[in-house]
């Protein structure tokens, strides 16, 4: 058979026709199947049930694993492998057991299972990121196989919430080291490092009726634009971390749905043991002397919302309208905070922040500006993310922007960011004084009745605005891209944000 | 060509590897960044110092340079280039894995480059100032001029989100699909090939221009033989060996060109992983990765030179 130029140039230009709608079968066939395409921003650096390795790991360590708590769609704790919990009389922490709950492997989850968990993230050797809170529990105890009473040093009103976090899962007590057999709606049935990873829907289940997918394919696109153009062209049922530049666009595209919410922040950190930020005015001149807006248009698209307070999320019981504006765009009360602290004319100094990620180098360039128009000069240094977090630790920076959220949306989850009495971070200031705010914590940690809680905390906010232990700047919103017939997925309010992909037990085509 | 030549040039190579990954092991311990404290600050998180004591000292972080260094030497030489520090993943296991997808890339790349550029430039030589010598010199220095991610960016834009053709980006095995596999290897092979190709272009008929310009075509044209055999034994064959080593300069160049490329298409190959592990200052894998391609480099470069000499025997007393 001889092939002619014009037979070989037919067949070329026909390619493209014949494969296309091969493209879009395969699509088809795998959301017939319940299998959904999830576009991932990071490969989890692993899958260690109790270590923090970021937001996209916990994801995927959610599904595969279980707690004694999660959250529901409204933000709300509600009962996993625990069906109810309560405090006793006598301070301690008492939860009891699901029924025919079952890990991977088929064993039943049982109170011993939970007391080896809890052990193992209290631990002595432990890397775990819940680690210091556990290190809190004095004793736990099995009154029956039930049961499981958790008595604590000292009272601890938010220790169901720890439950919540997605470093805190209930283990098969006889697991491999590196191989922890949880109990979530789906298994781990394989995965590339660095590329994929699939789930398969867990039939022993607890909940009857989930999780409503068979699978989840998990890709993963470290470019924020690929993740996007994925979403796109179908190659992707859905991905997370929608690029603010992208979010227009999403919503526009007749296809596909956005579903944001405002849970992240960005903030600045301060040097405390030297001057001038040593001083709680010049920290407060810092605070009164951006004007938010522009971070919110120049770093996030407009996809923001101004923080002129402490990141206390709006409509909890914690919000107060007043407090939340307390660092409000005040010029000319910043040049005079200034002034009083003996810095009439200004200063130089510098701000860390990271290259590596736009929205930090965005932030501080706007913050550089604004400090710049009362006399504030300072240099950025925007090294890599490693560097950043390196020099952050040891406090080798004046000012430093850092982006965070918290753990949940209690205030105690703030502890984490605020109490600058705990170990040096990155991601909180370097030795600021702030004695009211830490104490305020702690006596909010201790005290079970709600309304005072919220009282206690609202004085919290109050000492905070004066102390100074950190600036916020902006809420960035936190947007999930998918195609119109994925449904059942809701984006956890606030801080929740980054815990929403539990909602996948929830998920289905439709 | 002696043996002892050949045996010299590889041990050559494998000393420069050994620099290379010295280099490589004492920079990356000298920059700041601990990768205990980033693994557990992933995300922004802020985690408790005590557990990044203890992940430090599980690592073996804590152990002098000198110690380490020599660890990562003993194991070098009973071939075992160590685990990560993030999952404990053998670095073996994550080269023998990425390798091939990354050398696949390159050779589809070049090959692409080479169908392109070569026959364009032995065309617009033979018609010099003709409309496609004028466009295609045109076309070629805007290619040059166009950063491979500008390109990979808007062929993404245009093939895969706007007119929805192609997928944008990822890789799917040889055998489990063939068809989606040599599309989603279209375009970065395109992206690679365009640089590429624009330098053969120019290479070929600057090279081919030369050739033909000597007095033995002009003798092999006078003595009668067939234009299509002056072309081919006389012209092409001298004017190859330029290009050759053009191809071979740039074959080394293209390595690098891959971090970009396999970045924007998600092409799994070695890039992604290396630029991870430095991020995360996975010592052991990105020691691992640069070695590897450190010797990918040296081979390319010999095995180019070999060429050379089987293709103008001349260059053998060179």
């Amino acid at each position: 058979m001889t092939i002619s130029r014009r037979s070989l140039l037919q067949a070329g230009l026909a390619a493209p026709a014949l494969l296309s709608p091969l493209l879009s079968q395969r699509a088809v066939a795998q959301k017939a199947g319940g299998i959904i395409r999830y576009g991932l921003s990071a490969f989890p650096p692993n899958l260690q049930p109790w270590v923090s390795t970021g937001a996209s790991a916990g994801t995927v360590k959610m599904l595969i694993n279980r707690s004694l708590v999660g959250y529901g769609p409204n933000g709300e704790l509600r009962g996993e492998l625990a069906e109810s919990w309560a405090l006793d009389k006598d301070g301690a922490w008492v939860f009891k057991l699901r029924q025919g709950c079952l890990f991977h492997n088929g064993e039943p989850v049982t109170a011993d299972d939970v007391k080896w968990s809890i052990e193992q993230i209290a631990g002595e050797k432990s890397t775990a990121y819940m680690r210091a809170q556990f290190q809190g529990v004095e004793r736990i105890e099995i009154p029956d196989p039930q049961t499981i009473r958790l008595v604590t040093k000292q009272p601890e009103a938010t220790l169901p919430t720890w439950f919540g976090n997605y470093n805190t899962f209930i283990i098969w007590r006889k697991s491999q080291p590196n191989e922890p057999i949880g109990a979530g709606p789906f298994r781990l049935a394989g995965q590339e490092r660095g590329t994929s990873l699939d789930l398969v829907a867990f039939d022993k289940y607890y909940k009857p009726g989930f999780p409503k997918l068979k699978g989840i394919r998990f890709v993963v696109y470290a470019d924020e634009n690929l993740r996007n153009a994925a979403l796109m062209s179908g190659d992707v049922d859905m991905i997370e971390y929608v690029p603010w530049q992208s979010m227009a666009a999403v919503e526009a595209d007749q296809r596909l749905k956005l579903d944001s919410v405002e849970g992240p922040f960005m903030d600045v950190l301060f040097n405390g043991t030297k001057p001038p930020f040593n001083d709680a005015r010049v920290r407060r001149a810092v605070a009164h002397a951006v004007k938010r807006d522009d971070i919110v248009k120049a770093a996030f698209f407009g996809r923001g919302k101004p923080l002129e307070g402490l990141p206390i999320v709006e409509g909890t019981p914690w919000y107060d309208k007043e407090l939340a504006h307390g660092w409000n765009y005040d010029p000319a009360r910043a040049k005079a905070l200034l002034a009083e602290a003996g810095y009439a004319n200004g200063f130089q100094t510098t701000m860390l922040a990271t290259a590596q990620f736009g929205m930090h180098k965005d932030t501080a360039e706007v913050v550089q500006q604004h400090l710049a128009a009362i006399g504030i000069q300072c240099e950025l240094q925007l090294p890599d993310w490693s560097t950043r977090v390196n020099r952050g630790v040891r406090g080798q920076y004046d000012m430093a922007i850092h982006g965070v959220s918290s753990d949940n949306n209690d205030p105690d989850g703030l502890t984490v960011v605020l109490d600058t009495s705990l170990s040096p971070s990155h991601g909180r200031s370097f030795k600021v004084d702030a004695p009211r705010t830490i104490a305020a914590l702690a006596k909010g940690r201790a005290e079970f009745d709600q309304a005072k809680r919220v009282e206690i905390y609202k004085e919290m906010q109050r000492v905070a605005l004066e102390e100074v232990p950190l600036v916020g700047l902006a809420w960035r919103s936190q947007g999930y891209g998918m195609t119109k017939d994925v449904k059942g997925f809701v984006n956890l309010p606030g801080a929740l944000t980054t815990s929403s992909g539990c909602m996948l037990e929830e998920t289905y085509f439709g | 060509m002696s043996a002892g030549w050949l045996a010299r040039r590889i041990a050559l190579s494998l000393i420069m590897a050994w620099v290379v990954a010295t280099i490589v092991f004492l920079a990356l311990h000298m920059v700041p960044g601990d990768p205990a404290e980033l693994l557990l600050s992933t995300g922004g998180a802020v985690p408790d110092a005590t557990a990044v004591a203890e992940l430090r000292e599980k690592l073996g972080l804590e152990r002098p340079l000198l110690t380490q260094y020599a660890a990562f030497l003993g194991g070098l030489l009973r071939g075992d280039l160590g685990t990560s520090l993030v999952d404990d993943y053998p670095v073996l296991h994550e080269i023998g894995l990425r390798l091939p997808r990354t050398l696949e890339l390159i050779l589809a790349g070049t090959l692409l480059a080479i169908l392109i550029g070569v026959p364009a430039g032995v065309y617009a030589a033979l018609h010099r100032g003709g409309a496609f010598d004028r466009f295609a010199s045109g076309v070629t220095a805007l290619l040059l001029a166009v950063p491979v991610f500008v390109v990979g960016t808007l062929l993404v834009l245009l093939f895969a989100q706007t007119l929805r053709l192609m997928p944008a980006g990822g890789y799917i095995a040889l055998a489990q699909d063939p068809v989606q596999h040599l599309k989603l290897l279209t375009l970065p092979a395109i992206a690679i090939a365009k640089g590429l190709a624009a330098v053969l272009f120019r290479m070929t008929r600057s090279a081919m221009l030369d050739a033909l310009a000597n007095d033995y075509v002009r003798t092999a044209y006078a003595k009668g033989l067939a234009p299509r055999r002056v072309l081919i034994v006389h012209v092409l064959r001298n004017a190859l060996n330029p290009v050759m080593t053009v191809l071979g300069l740039h074959m080394g160049t293209l390595l690098g060109g891959t971090v970009l490329v396999e970045y924007v298409f998600n092409w799994p190959g070695l890039s992604t992983p290396l630029l991870r592990a430095v991020e995360a200052r996975d010592y052991p894998m990105v020691v691992g990765i640069v070695l590897t391609i450190s010797i990918l480099f040296l081979l390319i470069n010999l095995v180019v030179e070999l060429l050379q000499v089987l293709i103008d025997p001349r260059m053998k007393t060179a």
